[in-house]
């Protein structure tokens, strides 16, 4: 990297650090266009298992770019320490405030609870994950591990974001299967015998159901319990753990990106020399464009929203008594905003953030209201917290895998008045239906009225 | 390869595939043809997605807070969109199809400039250095000056040395090709058989293009008499008189005096439901037989609904079916397309 930018990275974090934000070592390295559609197709890994899909991402971004429609500017990974990749060619200023914005990352990485039981080594995990699939494809053909994947990335939203929270208290856990020892196959049967069928005696008694409560973590279950083959097993627990990687980041878009604009805005207005003001305004308009749903612009503006109120006091008991029309003239000096924001950063994730600060008073002050509108602002904001809700996707439930007592699975979607892409929905049954070798079933409504989709019936 | 090469390449052997599957359903829908003006040719393919569990219909929006990421975390949510060079396409509708070569019948007059890097020379970029033949130059100069010593073979090149590979210009013959396409506008041709024509008429120019990057397209239209128009009017419906399929051979072959055969390879593609005159038959196939050695190919092709009643197509088959050059088919619907695409390229 070149002396110049090594010698603003060092600025630029000590000038964060002075203002109270804290994160591990961040590794900057420079890529050309090229590389960074490849890094972008990949997640931001320089390895990942081999996947068609990842060929069709990085055709787009190579195109757009060649095209001007696309840039990337910047990607930063979630991992111990922090890896960030610049464009090369950017101009100076562009990378100083890159730069900026991605301590600022950096910091929300390292602080923020959504972020707190996401492994911190993805680089070597990833690389394994992908010396797993390349393993598997070279012992049972590149084929059919390829069609296995198509099958298994169906499946890929259906997982419980909340999972690395969820500790079961003893006894509730499902029973493991015993550990494996690896032998040469032949010994396999000796060495790790099948498990004993269940007693004549237990028949009569009913048996534990399972999965034992409804669960949304289907990836997780079918690793566990499908009639597939070790390595099969393999590909969707490490589907199932990418996922989970990628969620915290889906569920913090809005304020990860709030956070980091706020904090460059901040760190690098001070050392602006009065040629760079200029491009440094028109790079801050494109950023903060209101063109169509802009996670910057309603992050960064609500962040400034939430500064401001903890400042001026605008909180609290008395305040919420207080009509609309007094809130936005409200005053008490407090000057808690910083204290107030480091608090969200720390807290939040998108959808309590805009739940609770995304109010009539901001919709007004920042235009996105008239004031005849008001009265459909809680239906908007429903709507809008709606399509943050779970990543987006619709939320389903394995309810129970010995369906009528016949070993199919039932799922359950929890319609909340929008309804599945019909076309989709069945492609992904049959899938379903596949990996657990007995038909599969899902309750949704459609049309209004309750229907059961089922495949392999 | 890096890795990503590697998916890449894979992702576009997927879609080479599934253009091949899909190839039938290319050749007989029209709203396709405008995709495939271009030097590229781009197609959704929906199929080529991981289909997910996701919500139908999108809820409605939400004033001016926008809406959020509907496609949920990660990337995707495009439907993919395949581009292919509207040559490696056309190959692989070539390909599925079975479509035949066309092969060109003797070099044409025009020259075309082809840079090749067959000579050398003593400046240029460093990346067109000729390793072999610098080093060799090297050698030479250190022979003469007894810097050589063969125990120990060290050989610096200097800026004399340096030798580059060259561009050196050099004037290919080019095969060139005309397509005539005459079309029957009496009566009976419907509305249905005309797009059947234009589907017909579009692939086989594709194609002769394909193999004739330099191809002159020129059209007629008859009833009892022919008369030349241009691309646009080609395509209009419209009805006539009665039908003498002589009229258009003869015009044809007016047309045809400006693309001399020992410079073009010439193809004349003919269609019409068949009904021709009585008494007019023997006048046309007097005119193949002139016109037949001197083409590269005719192409009669009969469309006529599912109750047509044409007897050209037979006449054709009896008189001249062993002659060299002449492609027919008959044309009743929409199914006989690709086997008489296939039938009319000389396949």
């Amino acid at each position: 990297m070149q002396k110049e930018l090594r010698h603003w990275a060092g600025l630029l974090r000590e000038r964060a650090e002075a203002a109270g934000l804290s994160f591990p070592p961040v590794l900057f390295e420079e890529v050309g266009p090229e590389e960074m559609a490849m890094l972008a197709a990949y997640g931001g890994f320089p390895r990942r298992y081999p996947h068609w899909r990842f060929g069709s991402e990085y055709l787009r971004y190579r195109e757009t770019y060649r095209y001007g429609l696309s840039r990337i500017y910047e990607l930063v990974v979630n991992t111990h320490p922090v890896q960030a990749y610049l464009l090369r060619g950017n101009t100076l200023l562009a990378q100083k405030l890159v730069m900026a914005h991605v301590y600022a990352h950096a910091d929300f990485f390292h602080n923020n609870l959504a972020f707190k039981p996401i492994p911190k080594d993805m680089l070597s995990e990833m690389a394994q994950h992908a010396a797993f699939v390349e393993r598997a494809m070279e012992r049972h053909g590149a084929r059919s591990v390829e069609e296995f994947l198509d099958m298994a990335l169906s499946l890929e939203n259906l997982i419980d974001p909340h999972a690395p929270y969820i500790r079961r208290e003893e006894g509730e856990e499902e029973e493991r299967p015993p550990e494996r020892l690896r032998v040469r196959p032949y010994l396999d049967p000796y060495v790790n015998p099948p498990p004993e069928p269940p007693k004549e005696a237990q028949e009569g008694a009913s048996p534990k159901p399972l999965p034992p409560r409804p669960t949304r973590d289907l990836l997780g279950f079918l690793a566990r319990h499908a009639p597939l083959a070790p390595w099969q097993k393999g590909i969707l627990e490490i589907i199932r753990e990418e996922s989970l990687y990628y969620a915290p980041q889906g569920a913090t878009k809005i304020l990860n990106e709030g956070w980091a604009t706020y904090w460059h805005t901040r760190l690098l207005l001070p050392l602006l020399t009065p040629e760079e003001a200029l491009e440094f305004a028109e790079m801050q308009a494109g950023l903060l464009a209101a063109q169509g749903f802009n996670p910057y612009r309603l992050g960064y503006l609500l962040l400034k929203e939430v500064e401001e109120r903890w400042d001026k006091g605008r909180f609290g008991p008395e305040y919420e008594a207080l009509p609309l029309g007094e809130r936005l003239r409200y005053e008490r000096p407090t000057g808690e905003g910083r204290k107030k924001l480091f608090q969200v950063r720390t807290v939040y994730t998108d959808l309590p953030f805009l739940e609770e600060f995304l109010t009539p008073e901001f919709a007004l002050r920042q235009g996105l209201l008239s004031p005849e509108d008001l009265p459909r602002f809680a239906e908007a904001k429903r709507v809008l917290l709606f399509r943050l809700s779970n990543l987006g996707y619709p939320i389903v439930e394995l309810l129970d895998a010995n369906h009528g007592n016949r070993g199919e699975l039932l799922l359950a979607h929890a319609y909340e008045g929008v309804e599945l892409d019909l076309k989709k929905t069945k492609a992904v049954l049959e899938n379903l239906h596949r990996l657990w070798g007995r038909p599969v079933h899902l309750k949704t409504v459609v049309g209004g009225k309750e229907v059961l989709l089922s495949a392999g019936t | 390869m890096r890795p990503i090469e590697r998916d890449l390449l894979r992702f576009k052997e997927i879609v080479r595939g599934e253009v091949k599957k899909r190839a039938r359903e290319f050749l007989t829908r029209e709203e396709f043809f405008g995709q495939v003006e271009g030097r590229l040719v781009s197609i959704p393919l929906p199929q080529l997605e991981v289909p997910k569990i996701v919500h139908g219909e999108p809820p409605g929006e939400g004033l001016g807070l926008g809406g959020a990421g509907a496609e949920g975390m990660g990337p995707g949510g495009h439907v993919p969109v395949a581009e292919l060079e509207l040559e490696e396409f056309l190959d692989l509708m070539g390909e599925a199809l079975r479509l035949p070569r066309l092969k060109p019948k003797g070099e044409g007059e025009v020259t075309e400039e082809a840079f090749r890097f067959t000579t050398i020379a003593r400046k240029g970029p460093r990346g067109l250095r000729h390793v072999r033949r610098t080093l060799k130059e090297s050698l030479k100069r250190a022979l003469q000056t007894g810097e050589y010593q063969p125990e120990d073979p060290l050989l610096v090149p200097e800026r004399e040395d340096l030798r580059y590979k060259a561009p050196r210009s050099k004037p290919r013959p080019h095969a060139q090709a005309v397509v005539l396409f005459a079309l029957d506008v009496s009566g009976s041709m419907r509305e249905e058989e005309l797009r059947l024509v234009k589907v017909l008429s579009f692939w086989i120019t594709l194609w002769i293009k394909r193999h004739f990057p330099r191809l002159e397209r020129r059209y007629l239209l008859h009833d009892a008499e022919a008369w030349e128009v241009s691309e646009e009017e080609f395509f209009r419906a419209r009805e006539g008189g009665g039908t003498r399929l002589s009229s258009a051979l003869l015009l044809a072959e007016e047309i045809l005096k400006r693309y001399p055969e020992a410079f073009y390879n010439r193809y004349l593609y003919h269609f019409s439901d068949g009904e021709n005159w009585q008494g007019d038959t023997p006048l046309a196939l007097e005119a193949l037989r002139r016109l037949l050695p001197t083409l590269a190919l005719y192409g009669y092709a009969q469309v006529q609904g599912p109750y047509g009643q044409g007897r050209f197509l037979e006449d054709l088959r009896e008189n001249l079916g062993k002659a060299e050059g002449l492609a027919t088919a008959e044309v009743r619907g929409r199914e006989d397309l690709p086997a008489a695409l296939r039938r009319l390229l000389g396949g």
